[in-house]
């Protein structure tokens, strides 16, 4: 939500020369080609039979044969009762950070933070390490206190319901953060003048607050939705050993000898339906009516005081932040410790031996390293240049048809992972793109999964910056260029910054599109933790899990770390 | 209604004193202005009649009701107020209509009286056209209409009003400023209302409180705190003051630039550095030498014709820089002699 | 080369090709070439090419003290060894064959079928090292020199000791659909492991596809690769495993992990896992050099002592402990009818085990 008294757009074309033809087909034939193509490859496979003439035939198997039908219906039950569980669990707990005076509000943040970065397939596995029904750390715990016999359970990771828990564990930071940052800028005035009129506290809370937060709430449930719709990591490590499929490991087992491209690519076609129909109806659920709040000042939110409930709400905060957090944290620490990964370490059984293996024995961690710095790197910057270079020209209207490359940035939103990786794979297996087996294809798939959201971050921080003062700039005798550059530049630095770190995160995490790409020569580190994972090799994992992590949180710390640097100097700016 | 008595109010935030040892009454059915440069306290004064914030000392009585002390603090929604806010604060997830009656729905009112209500106060505020629209789709004076609508509707006993036209412009706030009196005197409220803005102060207010760090300067009617400013602050705040300095001769006179100056107001003390103010149009000017009391020579610096009068900065023997306005006629050229005669009764000496 | 005839076609012709790959022609080639030694020159050669990329289904560690071992005794060659399942191998290859990318050296696969597939395909390169000439009995050995049985190994049924007793351990399949051990059992998948492929054509020709669908009213755990139910048996997340690789069980084993190995007596299925190297090799010398190192004593004792792996070799010596291969029932390997029957076994047992 953004405030809607916003200046008028003023329409400029003042180029000394003009820039705008080429800036505009250049860009756009960027983004054609990272979009546009390997959907049409898609499509086109979907309605192609083996020998390559057109049929239906790929779409009517895919809703008559069971073995496809259900895990489409898994796969739509499943991203429901995430959705549905997120909902439930993160907007109370957004509101509690929010709007309450509950204790440590900024630790719990962070963590939600924490499990956000933490890639959804490393959770997955170590809550394999933490509930298998026999091995799992819990269910051990369990017989240790019950004294129930052998083989009883608390929990069983490897189900339905196990994977939704998963899942949701790892989606709901996306509810909690949209809900979280709406209440944080609904102004408290809003609440306030339903006070004033007579309204108790859960009057304004049903009439006024939670109305507001709506939008947010449904926002995120859709994230949820679309996350846990499209997520690969999980289902392969869980669902398989549970023995069933969901749609995205239905659609990489069709790539296994011998392939079936076509069928892929029909069991691909309704993910991206799906997704863009929802991502519409999002706009038709919420209509006229505005949520943008209404007038310039923003007054400081109220806060609920919760007084003797403030701890009871932190503990049960605390006990959410378990699932994602410190449960699997702590597996993966004691897998990578352990001579066992399902043994407790203690001073007796500790070894080093698994570190040993990782670092020096494993000849695919250097290769894996190198890649996902290589591809982090280059995703990272040239992932933000693209998105800096649109969002510019969009919020400036710099040329002409700046809408045309708004929109095609924001399209890979509708776009899943292994979607996306199917059609690249489509288009750069054959002539003249031939880009399998080099990290370019990789670095494709990533630069245009992470586009929407970093050019929705820079647009944002463009428009923060009103254009008057790049006009100050240029009134006083500077060019275009160089009120960029000694203007706009720094006051977009702290942005520019957290975009790079948010794709760069991204891409270490990202493994959905990866399958469907790598070579040997060209894996990363979350496609040799997915092969270790096959061969069952936890120990091994545990470490390379939790390098990524320190990596992960080394670039979110850095980021953070600049970004207060920054804003203390530029405090003050509009 | 009922009145609203403000005793030995403060609220402090640390250290700092934002609401220093206020203590005001405001009559019943009267519209009092709390009127002073930002930060000076007023908003938290509003806030803590509303019962937002809570106080640290002192207490708010409405009627014989105690409803907020350091003790015990009623909450805004017990206390039968309305509140419009500077940013209005309309629900952008209602339409007007919703907007409105909003609190009426909150007293569990039959469906009949909230619409007969709803059609008076929407012929009132002029907003029958636009009752079906979200506040997003308002310019910013309907949407200020819809607040006061959203504020009177309930028949507060208590109206209370933050800044409520600062997000207008300049034509649009004007005629509001009337709007508001006008309904007000329609509808006879206790009122204490917000502004920064002197002129609006003025045009609304039965009784203005000037508010400076916290503590009130001066309380009054219009006439008084303009005519009669007790401290340079507020000789200052309202309307354009010469404030100029002597050292007091005797109880009525100090000496300004070497000329004994008889003054009114506050009483002076002899030997004591003492501020007077006067008016810029209170000050008579001449080309021609003037003999009597209270006449100050001085030299034209510089001076402005505005069409309806003529702007002068002229300046006296001690460096002392006074502005004068006069009728348009009297064009005396830059760098002149001339004399200036400060009526004694205009000349208001004020408290250190 | 000759493979890049599908490599040069767009992915959907060649996908068909590696389909039609099934129905195999069973050409004769030309027989093998002579055995060719280590010779200093291929080693000077292998330094120049820097490295080997070796495609396994091996287990990891083996495979990597495999590599390190191979770059210990020939310092200035690195050996990149890329682990996967060995169905997933097959695919990987013929992804990457198709786009014409040519990482891999050699490779090896416990699903023989494959190295048959490949060589039809006129992908393998001939080449006899001297130990596999000198050594090697016929039958594991491609006749046209492209491959040799780089190791054998069972595909076994095992049980965590602390969580059943010896007495009551199962002896055969059939003992495995007992109700008692309904959600006790693991077993890995013949869509992503060769060995399990190769098990699951031996068990279902002998046993008949009625003794999968009964275990598939077990409640069975269902892994990807054949080196995982030993593991998962050895973390004490199942009692027993219905089929997994006999080495690691012997590796758990022997490390001191509570785990036993059981013979079926209906007979244990024989896995032979070949190697063999492309044309089209990025590294062609060092990938000679790797493909002799494999069969040499040296290495085929380390794939027994560290592996748990048997060996075809007549020079190693059995490890003392692990019941030696002439005193097992095996049923037996057939890699040819593998091939022609893998797309339809894995289609099978997807409809009988739902994933």
């Amino acid at each position: 939500m953004t405030t809607v008294v916003s200046t008028a757009p003023i329409v400029r074309r003042r180029l000394g020369f003009d820039l705008s033809k080429p800036v505009l087909v250049t860009f756009a034939v960027i983004l054609f080609a990272l979009i546009a193509m390997p959907l049409s490859w898609l499509v086109l496979y979907a309605f192609s039979s083996k020998s390559g003439g057109f049929t239906l035939d790929n779409f009517h198997r895919l809703v008559t044969d069971a073995a496809y039908l259900d895990p489409l219906l898994t796969t739509f039950a499943l991203a429901t009762l995430a959705a549905l569980i997120c909902c439930i669990v993160a907007a109370p707990m957004g509101w509690l950070v929010a709007r309450t005076d509950m204790p440590l509000r900024r630790t719990v943040r962070l963590l939600v933070t924490a499990s956000f970065v933490t890639p959804p397939f490393l959770g997955a596995i170590a809550w394999e390490l933490l509930a298998a029904p026999n091995s799992g750390l819990l269910n051990q715990l369990y017989r240790e206190l019950t004294g129930v016999e052998q083989g009883a359970h608390l929990f069983n990771i490897y189900s339905f319901t196990g994977l939704v828990f998963v899942i949701s564990c790892y989606t709901f930071p996306y509810v909690f953060v949209l809900v979280a940052n709406s209440l944080d800028r609904t102004p408290g005035d809003l609440e306030d003048a339903s006070a004033i009129l007579g309204g108790k506290a859960w009057d304004t809370a049903r009439r006024i607050t939670i109305p507001l937060a709506l939008p947010s709430i449904l926002a995120g449930a859709l994230v949820a939705f679309l996350q846990a719709m499209t997520l690969f990591g999980s289902p392969a490590i869980l669902a398989m050993p549970a023995g069933f499929h969901t749609m995205t490991t239905k659609i990489w087992s069709l790539f296994q000898f011998p392939p079936q491209p076509e069928l892929a690519a029909a069991a691909s076609l309704p993910l991206l339906i799906l997704t863009v129909i929802l991502l519409r109806a999002e706009h038709v659920v919420l209509g006229r009516r505005g949520y943008s709040v209404v007038g310039a000042k923003n007054s400081e939110p109220r806060i609920v005081r919760l007084g003797r409930w403030r701890w009871v709400m932190l503990t049960v905060a605390m006990l959410v932040l378990m699932c994602p957090v410190f449960l699997p944290y702590f597996a993966l620490l004691n897998a990578s410790f352990s001579k066992v990964a399902s043994h407790l370490v203690w001073f007796n059984n500790f070894t080093l031996h698994n570190l040993h293996f990782v670092f020096y024995e494993l000849s695919a961690t250097k290769l894996a390293l190198r890649n996902t710095f290589i591809l982090g790197t280059l995703a990272a910057t040239a992932g933000t240049v693209l998105a800096l270079v649109i969002a510019y020209v969009h919020t400036r209207q710099a040329v002409r048809g700046y809408r045309l490359l708004g929109f095609l940035a924001t399209a890979p939103v509708a776009i899943p992972g292994i979607v996306l990786g199917v059609g690249l794979f489509f288009t750069y297996t054959r002539p003249p793109f031939v880009l399998y087996g080099t990290l370019w294809i990789l670095l494709i798939a990533f630069v245009t999964l992470n586009m929407p959201a970093a050019y929705q971050q820079l647009q944002s921080a463009f428009k923060a910056v009103h254009p008057e003062l790049e006009d100050a700039s240029r009134i006083l005798g500077a060019t275009r260029l160089r009120a960029l550059w000694q203007i706009t530049a720094p006051l977009l630095r702290t942005s520019v910054i957290a975009t790079w770190c948010f794709i760069f995160v991204g891409v270490i995490r990202e493994l959905s599109a990866a399958i469907m790409l790598f070579t040997s020569e060209t894996k990363v580190l979350s496609v040799l933790i997915y092969d270790l994972n096959e061969s069952g090799d936890l120990a091994a994992i545990a470490v390379l899990g939790l390098l990524m992590l320190v990596l992960t949180f080394g670039i979110v710390a850095l980021a953070n770390s600049l970004k207060f640097g920054s804003a203390r100097r530029l405090s003050g700016t509009p | 209604m009922a009145s609203v008595e403000l005793r030995d109010l403060t609220k402090r935030y640390g250290d700092v004193a934002v609401v220093d040892d206020i203590s005001l009454t405001i009559e019943h059915g009267h519209l009092v202005c709390l009127l002073g440069p930002s930060g000076c306290g007023k908003t938290t004064t509003l806030r803590l009649i509303a019962g937002f914030v809570e106080p640290s000392k002192g207490e708010i009585r409405v009627g014989d009701k105690l409803v907020s002390s350091p003790a015990h603090s009623m909450p805004p929604e017990k206390r039968n107020m309305s509140m419009i806010f500077q940013s209005y604060a309309l629900w952008p997830h209602m339409t007007v209509a919703e907007n409105i009656v909003y609190g009426l729905k909150l007293r569990k009112m039959d469906r009949d009286s909230i619409g007969k209500k709803l059609d008076a106060i929407l012929a009132t505020t002029r907003l029958a056209p636009l009752v079906q629209r979200y506040p997003g789709e308002l310019s910013g004076g309907q949407q200020q209409r819809v607040a006061l609508a959203r504020a009177l509707i309930v028949e507060p006993e208590t109206l209370l009003l933050d800044e409520p036209l600062s997000n207008l412009d300049a034509n649009l706030r004007e005629e509001m400023r009337f709007e508001v009196r006008r309904l007000h005197d329609t509808y006879r409220y206790t009122t204490v209302y917000v502004t920064h803005d002197q002129s609006e102060a003025m045009t609304t207010a039965d009784l203005i409180a000037v508010m400076n760090a916290g503590k009130i300067e001066q309380a009054g009617s219009p006439e008084e705190i303009y005519d009669r400013p007790r401290s340079e602050f507020v000789a200052r705040f309202i309307g354009s003051s010469n404030v100029i300095k002597g050292k007091g001769l005797d109880a009525t006179r100090i000496d300004f630039a070497g000329t004994p100056l008889r003054c009114t107001g506050e009483a002076i003390k002899s030997g004591a550095s003492t501020p007077v103010s006067i008016r810029p149009h209170d000050i008579a000017i001449s080309a021609a030498q003037r003999q009597g009391e209270n006449i100050v020579p001085a030299t034209v610096v510089r001076q402005v014709f505005l069409g309806g009068s003529r702007d002068y900065m002229v300046e006296a023997k001690d460096g002392t820089q006074l502005r004068v306005l006069t009728a348009a006629g009297e064009n005396i050229p830059q760098g002149s002699v001339v004399w200036l005669h400060l009526p004694a009764e205009r000349c208001r000496a004020l408290s250190g | 080369m000759k493979g890049s005839k599908i490599s040069r076609r767009n992915m959907l012709v060649g996908a068909s090709a590696l389909a039609a790959g099934a129905a195999f022609s069973t050409r004769v080639m030309s027989a093998a070439p002579p055995a060719s030694a280590v010779t200093p020159a291929l080693i000077e050669a292998a330094k120049k090419e820097g490295k080997v990329v070796w495609y396994t289904s091996v287990d990891l560690k083996l495979s990597e003290q495999i590599g390190k071992a191979f770059e210990a005794k020939y310092p200035g060659v690195a050996c990149k060894v890329e682990r996967t399942g060995a169905e997933r191998i097959l695919q990987r290859i013929g992804q990457e064959y198709t786009a014409n990318v040519h990482a891999v050296d050699v490779v090896n696969s416990s699903d023989a079928s494959h190295l048959v597939y490949w060589k039809d395909q006129g992908m393998l390169e001939p080449y006899v090292p001297e130990d596999v000439a000198k050594f090697y009995p016929a039958e594991h050995k491609d006749a046209d020199g492209t491959y040799a049985s780089f190791r054998v190994f069972l595909c076994i049924i095992a049980y965590n000791t602390t969580m059943v007793k010896k007495e009551e351990a199962p002896k055969s399949f059939a003992d495995l659909l007992d109700a008692k051990w309904k959600g006790k059992i693991v077993k890995a998948h013949p869509g992503y492991s060769g060995t399990i492929m190769t098990a699951t054509y031996q068990m279902s020709r002998d046993l008949g596809w009625e003794y999968f669908e009964k275990l598939a009213q077990q409640n069975i755990l269902q892994v990807q690769s054949a080196a995982d139910p030993p593991k998962k048996i050895a973390l004490g997340e199942r009692a027993i495993q219905a089929d997994g690789v006999e080495y690691l069980i012997f590796q758990e084993k022997e490390s001191g992990q509570p785990v036993e190995p059981i013979y079926a007596s209906e007979g244990t299925p024989l896995i032979i896992g070949p190697n063999g190297l492309f044309k089209a090799a990025p590294n062609p010398n060092a990938a000679r050099l790797f493909q002799s190192y494999c069969f040499s004593p040296e290495c085929q004792q380390l794939c027994i002592d560290i592996g748990g792996l048997r060996s075809v070799h007549p020079q190693i010596k059995e490890h003392t402990g692990r019941t030696p291969l002439n005193q097992i029932k095996m049923m037996k390997d057939d890699a040819v009818a593998v091939l022609k029957n893998g797309e339809q076994i894995k289609a099978r047992y997807t409809k009988i085990f739902r994933v």
